[in-house]
């Protein structure tokens, strides 16, 4: 029997000669690109490009099928594409990219348009996003997924017929204030946060140039070396005690930490009276209460056994011992030689201080305290990657691409409408008799600014940039697309104003000495009588064509101005958008009853994706 | 990140079409010679008939890449005298604290105005700084003298 009789009666003939003949573009070649490879071979693709630019570690083969432990250090994308050939029974062209995707001199935006379709299998919203613009600029079909340990997603991509991946705000890292870390905490995280930014770092680690820094670490805030000033006592004895770790014997560094770090500390912040006046008030460790048990413990070694217990709930004394323990064992080692440690949740010196320091602050502080497992994964921002989830995700992602080319692409061109009565954006998770769910395809969000823009290609001469200047290109911009006179703004890059009516200075500069104006690059222009929607195009230098702007025409601009006049309504819509993302709003099938399960679960992106 | 430029590129055109009386901001010009819309420098009089009066205070706005998701970071010069802003100048208000008040659609006049009128409505539940807190509480004649000293520091053109 062929090897394709099964695919097409499954797809159909039609449908299985047009996959035959297509070019598509896997992004990514680690946990779900290792599974979806496999899938999209065996469902024959004609031509398969893969681009990542990562090599093979060890952690990676526990779940990456396709990679062998000889295959450690090798290219990512060189090996999956070898490591297919053994069950690519129908001839697929495979082209393997080492590289970053988003390098747009190695993946220029021609490049990009030979693919009929797009698989994502990333692992950060930085590459996600660049992926997800590049097919807005050439109007290309794209599939997205996601995994987050039993969860996943994908979410099929038709450039400005369906959402597009930044239409749903996407929550970035929490980062917490200093004040709230350093004086107030209030949940198991802020305590692990000090635990592990502030003190272990201030203790043990490479010491800041200028004093104590722990800000810095904590909030991603830049200049926090005065805030310091406020708790500068602290932070400077805390300084005294680590320059005494290489003259002071265990017993007295570590009765000295204790006292300073869960007694005097929490004294002095008691004194601060406005601090407590609607919270409830610390209790300092009554650390001598606890000295002659500790001192039992220590001194029994079947006390060892209470470390191996990760999964247990430690007492305070459990806390202090193991405080204890793991104090000793980071003293020696700096004495030892080792000019500094780094907290590695695989140290499990370092953890078990972590673990207990926080536990002990947490109780202070009347708060829930955690096992060493529970602590290990938060201080470690670890999410288990599920192999078994990416391999369900991969499945998703392949067939939903295949619904692309039921219809013939040439036909439909790039008026997808009838694609997302077929297309679904698919969840999956652990919820008993949620294990599946899928949803239509919503409109653009008109708010989003990446689908919310008209785009286009600027084909720029190479000796016009060299001798024309910014008021030719504003010039020709306001021709073009029928600004008023100097009725726009321009926009460079990420974050560079190069032109708008209070700001002329570039206007008689050579196009080629603005810095950063040059191939791959984008330029934003906005309208300032707010009348037309902006306009992004992507910069690309031509030898031997004219100058060419893009040929649109520009919609007119949403008005956001409303967004002011309706906060409580928006709050609460966009809660109910993050809901979505996170899967915990169910839409049944036909998108008519929409159900919130009452699980607090976290959304997925708020979480480090470790793997996808 | 694309929402954090089209928003910043929004509120310097906003700005530039309509803004508070009394008040600016700007982009600093980076040395390329273009705007850097990720870091503004703005004034802020102090209102009429208080403390503050007669005097524009800077501040510096820095955006981070999450903006508008996580709120732009104002801070005065360091060593600002107020018992809500750090030594460091960092200002601590709730509107500008991601867990707290801050929202995507809070836009830069309302920041600015928000500033300006904590200069004269400190809240004493958060105290940043140890001498305006205290003085604040405890000595309030120690408090307005020296605020009328800060505010001859930062006097606007037209009143010295």
């Amino acid at each position: 029997m062929a090897k394709d009789t099964y695919l097409k009666k499954i797809l159909g003939g039609d449908q299985y000669e047009r996959v035959r003949n297509s070019k598509v573009l896997m992004v990514g070649a680690g946990g779900i690109g290792c599974e979806l490879l496999k899938d999209l071979v065996l469902t024959g693709y004609g031509q398969i490009h893969i681009v990542d630019l990562d090599t093979i570690t060890l952690s990676n083969l526990n779940r990456q099928f396709l990679f062998r432990r000889t295959d450690i250090d090798k290219s990512k994308s060189l090996t999956v594409a070898n490591a297919v050939q053994s069950f690519n029974y129908l001839n697929t062209k495979l082209i393997p990219h080492h590289g970053n995707i988003m390098d747009s001199k190695q993946f220029p935006i021609h490049w990009w348009n030979q693919f009929d379709y797009i698989f994502n299998a990333l692992d950060n919203l930085e590459a996600r996003r660049h992926v997800n613009k590049m097919c807005l600029f050439l109007k290309k079909p794209l599939m997205e997924s996601g995994t987050t340990g039993f969860e996943g997603q994908i979410q099929p991509i038709f450039p400005y017929y369906s959402e597009c991946f930044d239409c749903q705000a996407k929550e970035t890292p929490k980062t917490y204030p200093v004040c709230t870390i350093r004086s107030t905490p209030s949940s198991p995280v802020h305590c692990i946060t000090w635990a592990k930014e502030f003190l272990f770092h201030q203790l043990f680690d490479e010491a800041d140039q200028v004093g104590v820094n722990d800000a810095e670490k904590i909030a991603g805030e830049t200049d926090d070396k005065e805030e310091q000033a406020n708790l500068a006592k602290e932070a400077n004895e805390l300084i005294e005690l680590r320059n005494s770790i290489n003259s002071k014997d265990s017993n007295g560094f570590i009765n000295e930490l204790i006292e300073k770090i869960f007694k005097v500390d929490i004294e002095r912040l008691l004194l601060i009276e406005t601090l407590w006046k609607a919270r409830t008030k610390p209790i300092p460790l009554p650390y001598d209460e606890y000295k002659s048990q500790l001192e039992e413990l220590v001194n029994n070694p079947l006390s060892e056994s209470i470390l191996k217990n990760e999964t247990k709930v430690w007492s305070v004394l459990e806390n202090l011992y193991v405080l204890y323990k793991s104090s000793v064992a980071l003293q020696t080692r700096i004495n030892g030689g080792e000019p500094f440690i780094t907290f590695d949740k695989d140290d499990e010196d370092t953890l078990d201080f972590v673990v207990s320091s926080a536990n002990l602050r947490s109780s202070i502080f009347h708060i829930e305290t955690k096992s060493k497992f529970d602590i290990k994964q938060i201080a470690g921002n670890i999410i288990p990657a599920i192999a078994t989830t990416n391999a369900i995700i991969s499945g998703f992602s392949c067939l939903g691409g295949t619904s692309y080319f039921k219809h013939d692409p040439k036909s439909i061109g790039q008026n997808y409408s009838s694609l997302m009565e077929d297309s679904r954006t698919v969840y999956i998770s652990i919820r008993p008799n949620k294990y599946i769910t899928s949803a239509l395809l919503s409109e653009p969000n008109p708010k989003c600014a990446s689908s919310s823009i008209s785009r286009g290609v600027l084909e720029i001469n190479e000796n016009d940039l060299k001798s024309k200047s910014l008021s030719w290109l504003v010039n020709s911009l306001i021709d073009m697309y029928g600004y008023e006179e100097e009725g726009l703004s321009i926009s460079l890059g990420q974050s560079k104003l190069i032109y708008d009516v209070d700001f002329n200075d570039n206007l008689d500069t050579i196009l080629s000495n603005i810095n950063g104006f040059k191939d791959g690059e984008l330029i934003l222009i906005q309208d300032d009588d707010d009348v037309f929607e902006n306009l992004e195009l992507y910069i690309t230098v031509k030898k031997d064509q004219p100058t060419e702007l893009p040929d649109i025409k520009l919609g007119k601009k949403i008005f956001e101005k409303e967004e002011e006049d309706e906060d409580d309504e928006e709050d609460k819509e966009d809660y109910s958008m993050e809901e979505i993302n996170a899967g915990d709003t169910i839409i049944i099938d036909d998108g008519d009853e929409i159900e919130l399960i009452d699980e607090e679960i976290e959304p997925a992106y708020k979480k480090r994706k470790v793997d996808n | 990140m694309s929402l954090c430029k089209t928003r910043l590129q929004e509120e310097r055109k906003q700005w530039r079409k309509d803004h508070p009386f009394g008040f600016f901001a700007k982009p600093v010009k980076d040395t390329d010679g273009s705007l850097n819309l990720k870091v503004w420098n703005a004034g802020i009089p102090g209102k009429s008939t208080t403390i503050w009066q007669d005097a524009v205070y800077p501040v510096t706005i820095n955006f981070p890449d999450e903006y508008p998701s996580k709120p732009p970071k104002v801070k005065f010069p360091a060593g600002f005298y107020h018992p809500n802003v750090y030594p460091s100048g960092t200002i601590c208000l709730s509107i500008l604290n991601e867990e707290q008040d801050w929202r995507p659609a809070i836009t830069l006049k309302q920041i600015v105005l928000g500033v300006q009128e904590l200069l004269d409505s400190p809240n004493p539940e958060s105290p940043a700084q140890e001498p305006a807190w205290k003085a604040f509480s405890k000595d309030r004649s120690l408090y307005e003298k020296k605020v009328k000293e800060q505010a001859k520091k930062y006097a606007s053109a037209d009143h010295n």
